[in-house]
């Protein structure tokens, strides 16, 4: 049991780098209503960012705020210059998208190479808290994670700006009436997403080593917990996360570790068959009128 | 000086063109109709006057200023609110968050809880149902709370879109004092988009008859009333509001 507990603590983490991701893919679904797979080129961005900045000298948490500004930047750039022009089109939007991550992915090998990147662990603890053994940066993961969740919820359901980002979603002309200004809105998704997964990258680089196709793999994970929650539902995201995390705890004690993504994905894909809303409902997609 | 001014005004969508060389004025604190049977551009109208929908050509302007091309959220801060047809409540969110979003482009934050314990004074029923779901009020209940929302931003012109629709006569005749009370007790002018000529002709001053897109009659609605084009466009079909 305590191992078991150790081994769930572990995958609370990984699931932690997942959640930042989804939120990010989910919030941008529900109100633009493009899937960003460069979502997960910018998580591994923001990873070679904090690798850089820690390899230059710097301290790990000042690396990873900037790795936060520099990804919301790039997102912010990325609105801007492209999915802007495809918001009427959201499936152009995703096809774009796939060509930005291709593109990111080659420009980090051309500036950087191939192999794989690591930092030594900026806290190095290993608590021992009623005889499990919890090493102390996999908690602070965690905890990091916990934070922007509970903010991003309390931001989205008590705020004023997330009453209308909400009202936006749910029917953007409506919201205009309101003098709601919709696509600063989009922007401020698009920025707030790219942020997440540059926090994202930062996290995961302090676990473990990343490579510029390390984006590729955790985008298929962002983009399962986001179904499985219901696409374009931020609560669904991170328990679709949490679940995930769950699987992979289950499938690290007694099963085959070496499955673990297929268990993921399997569990998607029987959720989406049984409740093809996802588990907490999604949207549809903005409203196109 | 006329609050709203619409000159050769021309909108479309796509390859079809809806309004051709539209011209309307309303003044300060008037109330005014446009008829028209349906699919005669009324809704176009409004939405390009709204900001919605960018009109292909003529000109806007409010208050001695061209908004021709400005935005909805921007038109909505200038005091130009629509109240959309089919009432388009936010039905997840409750009463009460309705009618603060309708507040949300103004500036003076510290009057939007008079202006909103001010609506909830005046249609009792928003008082009532304070945390309910804006999905869970009855399609009259919606409409009531569809005008105290576009109220909410201090609008000087309220454009209601088809206000009636769906309501029944009862509903219809407490609608009527409503719109009335826009312009009395709220002091906005009123443009107001009917297929209930009844209604229309009872609350407003002047009117519009719009029919393919083009305005085909205009003047004081006595003289509305007796105009032949009216008759025979509309006005036999329209139910009589009580």
């Amino acid at each position: 049991m305590e191992i078991f507990l150790q081994q769930l603590i572990n995958s609370l983490s990984v699931a932690s780098v997942t959640i930042l991701i989804g939120m990010g893919i989910t919030l941008i679904f529900g109100l633009a209503g493009i899937v960003n797979f460069a979502q997960g080129e910018f998580l591994m961005v923001g990873g070679m960012i904090t690798w850089a900045l820690v390899m230059a000298g710097v301290n790990f948490f000042v690396a990873m705020v900037v790795a936060m500004l520099a990804v919301g930047l790039l997102g912010l750039t990325a609105e801007r210059t492209l999915f802007r022009f495809t918001l009427t089109r959201p499936m152009n939007g995703f096809i774009m998208s796939i060509g930005l991550s291709v593109i990111l992915q080659n420009v980090v090998i051309r500036t950087l190479n191939e192999v794989q990147k690591s930092i030594t662990p900026p806290v190095t603890a290993v608590w021992t808290v009623g005889g499990v053994d919890i090493i102390a940066m996999r908690a602070i993961v965690v905890a990091i994670t916990a934070v922007v969740v509970a903010v991003t919820y309390f931001g989205i359901s008590r705020s004023r700006y997330g009453v209308a980002l909400r009202a936006s979603v749910a029917d953007q002309d409506t919201a205009a009436l309101m003098g709601i200004p919709v696509k600063r809105y989009v922007t401020g998704v698009f920025v707030y997403g790219s942020v997440l997964a540059g926090l994202g990258g930062a996290l995961m680089i302090a676990l473990f080593p990343i490579t510029p196709f390390t984006g590729s793999v955790i985008i298929i994970r962002g983009f399962a917990v986001s179904l499985i929650g219901g696409l374009g539902n931020v609560g669904g995201a991170v328990v679709g996360g949490l679940i995930l995390g769950l699987v992979d705890a289950l499938a690290a004690q007694y099963g085959f570790p070496q499955w673990t993504d297929a268990y993921s994905l399997i569990v998607m894909i029987v959720i989406l068959i049984l409740r093809p809303q996802g588990l907490l409902g999604g949207t549809m997609g903005p409203r196109a009128t | 000086m006329n609050l709203l001014t619409v000159e050769n005004l021309r909108t479309g969508y796509g390859p079809v063109t809806v309004n051709r060389d539209v011209s309307i004025t309303v003044d300060a604190a008037e109330i005014v109709t446009v008829l028209g049977p349906n699919g005669a551009g009324k809704s176009t109208l409004l939405r390009a006057i709204s900001g919605l929908l960018k009109p292909r050509a003529g000109r806007i302007s409010f208050d001695g200023e061209d908004v021709t091309n400005l935005p909805a959220d921007r038109a909505v801060s200038r005091g130009i609110v629509m109240v959309p047809e089919g009432r388009r409540i936010f039905v997840d969110m409750t009463v009460q968050e309705n009618l603060r979003l309708g507040a949300y482009g103004r500036r003076d934050r510290d009057k939007v809880e008079a202006d909103l314990r001010r609506m909830e004074a005046y249609f009792e029923i928003l008082a009532q149902k304070r945390q309910q779901k804006g999905g869970e009020l009855s399609g009259g209940q919606q409409q009531m709370l569809a005008i105290a929302r576009g109220l909410m931003a201090r609008p000087r012109i309220l454009l209601l879109d088809e206000p009636s629709l769906g309501l029944s006569p009862k509903l219809v005749k407490d609608l009527r004092g409503v719109i009335l009370d826009v312009k009395a007790t709220f002091n906005a002018a009123v443009l107001l988009v009917e297929q209930n000529a009844g209604l229309a002709m009872s609350v407003a001053a002047r009117g519009y008859l719009l029919h393919h897109g083009r305005f085909v009659a205009s003047g004081p609605i006595e003289n509305l009333r007796d105009d032949q084009m009216m008759r025979d466009l509309y006005l036999g079909a329209a139910q009589k509001v009580a």
